[in-house]
């Protein structure tokens, strides 16, 4: 099975993310194939799984970035998955976003009070962190 | 419990019933609580709530800042699970223990002042010591804190519990009036405030106050002048969120007592999107709004008050679809403001809310000033010895007595765990209470969670407004509060 992936790379002077305009082809084994099927329903998992899987990290640094010194990196799709979300949220994207991350990081919204920008910037702290984990230093 | 005060107030109870041709027993049995020991006079404070504990013998020293009803409910639950505990409680103020929700009705004209005075004298539990001082410094890593006269107290076990305060200096025009707190002496605020159809039931004071400046525009709008009432709520959290919609309830009821209600508007501001965080309730009381001829204008903040004119400026919030985000895959949302100006006859203030400045800028506080705490454990989320409860604890929908009533008791359960070196187990999970007054004589009785669904605990429809809920309210959940709870049992 082929999956395909999409890259964003990570500036840490900067603190910022940019697309890969690319779109990479990725084989699976049929073993990843089985944990690819387990995982896709479940973000996160299916992100962190690929992030600390050797036959990823080798294929990027043998078929992606070949000069991958220092190199940060993090995916920003898998298969139609989309994590760009995490990279390039801002206070203004849409309410699907919102709705995401304030259950991921557990914001409850007292709608009587609260205000989407508060909502926005709580969120942007918590990426803050989320981020760290996020990204795949390359060496 | 005060046996004098439950007589003094099951009388009145009774005379309000007879009025409606129904005896206590009948009443009971109506609303399904016969059984509710503080209704039918059998109250006592063991009888408030039937649980045998066994004391613990865990050591440590406990400090509590803060003895309003959550420090001092929290010290007298102590007592009741550890054996000769070392608890000292650090409240400057002498009024700490007040009624706080009676404020409501003190500024319908109900109630007043004294009857929600509470002194902290008359409740410190046996053995706690009191140091009547403020905590100005909190040195976490070293358990120390210093007071304003200079005393440092070291702790083992420390419990946050100051309360929050009322920044009604943050409004524009209201600088003089500085930040307060619900009770003692707010003689600055009231002057900020003046005599021109400003209040706030915020405070103890500010509530006679309120009730004073509502019966002058009452009678402005039975003399046949067209009248002008304001009511705001925040864009900040806020000590019970219903408050700020009970105050206009009761000044419409006010009104439709003395004819004047036609010459009325009544207009609520609200910053929020919503007329409450549960969508039941928010319903229930949209269709009150309608009922009673109210208007309101979502996502209006108040920034200023032009005294001299009588001017609230508000801002406005609303959104706009923004373009394309090519790499979002998504249409942005433009969130935009204006300022608003609305003339007023009468306007309630409900001020921005936060946590004290010695906390906030402690290590003690969070970005946002209140303390960050496990939701479910109340355990401060860096300094493992250190519990947070009440207003300024950093728990949604948890700044409201109904809310302390539930957290003090799982807060003890887990520091009495600490201290015997076992795991916390007693867990909060976000219950909280708002008796919604909807008029004299009803109240919605308004339960729910971090479910954010109502989780009623009686069988009856919970959005429907009850005259029965009105009794407790006004009767019962008083003395539940100030001696069921002050003394660690209810």
């Amino acid at each position: 099975m082929q999956i395909e992936l999409e890259l964003v790379r990570y500036d840490d002077e900067l603190d910022k993310f940019e697309l890969d305009e690319t779109i990479y082809q990725l084989d699976l084994s049929e073993d990843d194939e089985k944990t690819y099927h387990l995982l896709k329903d479940s973000d996160l998992h299916l992100y962190n799984w690929l992030k600390d899987s050797d036959f990823f990290t080798k294929y990027i640094k043998e078929e992606v970035y070949l000069e991958s010194e220092n190199k940060k990196i993090a995916i920003s799709d898998i298969n139609g998955i989309s994590f760009r979300r995490f990279y390039f949220f801002k206070v203004t994207s849409g309410d699907s976003h919102y709705e995401y991350f304030k259950k991921l990081f557990n914001i409850h919204e007292e709608s009587d009070w609260q205000d989407r920008e508060d909502i926005g910037e709580e969120i942007l702290q918590c990426l803050s962190t989320k981020r760290k984990e996020l990204i795949l230093e390359l060496g | 419990m005060d046996n004098k005060y439950i007589e003094k107030m099951l009388s009145k109870m009774d005379k309000d019933l007879s009025e409606h041709g129904m005896s206590r027993r009948e009443a009971m049995k109506i609303a399904g609580i016969s059984g509710a020991g503080l209704f039918m006079g059998g109250a006592t404070s063991a009888s408030a709530e039937e649980e045998k504990i066994v004391k613990s013998n865990a050591k440590g020293k406990i400090v509590i800042v803060g003895g309003g009803l959550a420090g001092m409910s929290t010290a007298a639950r102590i007592t009741l699970n550890i054996d000769n505990p070392d608890i000292t409680v650090i409240e400057p103020q002498k009024l700490s223990v007040s009624y706080q929700p009676g404020q409501t009705l003190v500024g319908g004209g109900l109630w007043d002042e004294g009857d929600i005075a509470y002194e902290r004298d008359n409740f410190v539990p046996d053995g706690v010591k009191v140091i009547k001082e403020k905590a100005i410094l909190f040195n976490p890593q070293e358990n120390k804190l210093t007071t304003d006269k200079g005393t440092v107290v070291s702790y083992d076990y420390l419990i946050v519990a100051t309360g929050l305060q009322l920044d009604f200096e943050r409004i524009k025009g209201l600088e003089e009036a500085g930040r307060a707190y619900s009770a003692g002496d707010n003689s600055k605020l009231l002057k900020a405030l003046g005599d021109d159809g400003i209040c706030s039931i915020y405070t103890a004071e500010g509530a006679t106050k309120t009730w004073e400046q509502m019966q002058k525009y009452i009678a402005q709008a039975k003399s046949g002048k067209k009248t002008k009432f304001l009511f705001t709520h925040p864009n900040t959290p806020v000590k019970c969120g219903g408050a700020p919609k009970k105050i206009m309830y009761l000044t419409n009821a006010r009104l439709k007592e003395e004819g004047a209600r036609e010459n009325a508007e009544l207009v609520f501001y609200p910053n929020g999107g919503a007329m409450f965080g549960v969508p039941e309730y928010h319903d229930a009381i949209l269709g009150q709004f309608k009922r009673e001829n109210f208007k309101w204008h979502y996502r209006h903040n108040l920034i200023e008050i032009d005294k001299e004119n009588k001017i609230a400026v508000f801002d406005a919030k609303w959104q706009e679809k923004g373009p394309w985000d090519p790499v979002m895959k998504d249409f942005e949302v433009i969130p935009k403001h204006e300022k608003v100006r609305v003339p007023y006859d009468f306007i309630h203030i409900v001020p921005p809310q936060l946590a004290p400045r010695e906390i906030a800028e402690s290590d003690l506080g969070s970005a946002k000033g209140w303390v960050p705490v496990n939701k479910e454990t109340l355990q401060h989320i860096r300094y493992e010895n250190v519990f947070s409860l009440g207003d300024v604890a950093q728990v949604p929908m948890g700044k409201t007595g109904g809310s302390v009533r539930k957290q003090y008791k799982v807060l003890v359960d887990n520091l009495v765990s600490l201290m015997n070196g076992k795991e916390l187990t007693a867990k909060y999970a976000g219950y909280t209470v708002c008796p919604l007054i909807t008029d004299i004589g009803t109240v919605m009785l308004a339960e729910f969670d971090w479910t954010v669904k109502p989780t009623p605990s009686f069988p009856f429809d919970p959005t429907v407004e009850r005259w029965m809920w009105w009794l407790m309210k006004v009767y019962a959940l008083k003395p539940m509060t100030i001696y069921g709870m002050l003394s660690g049992r209810a």
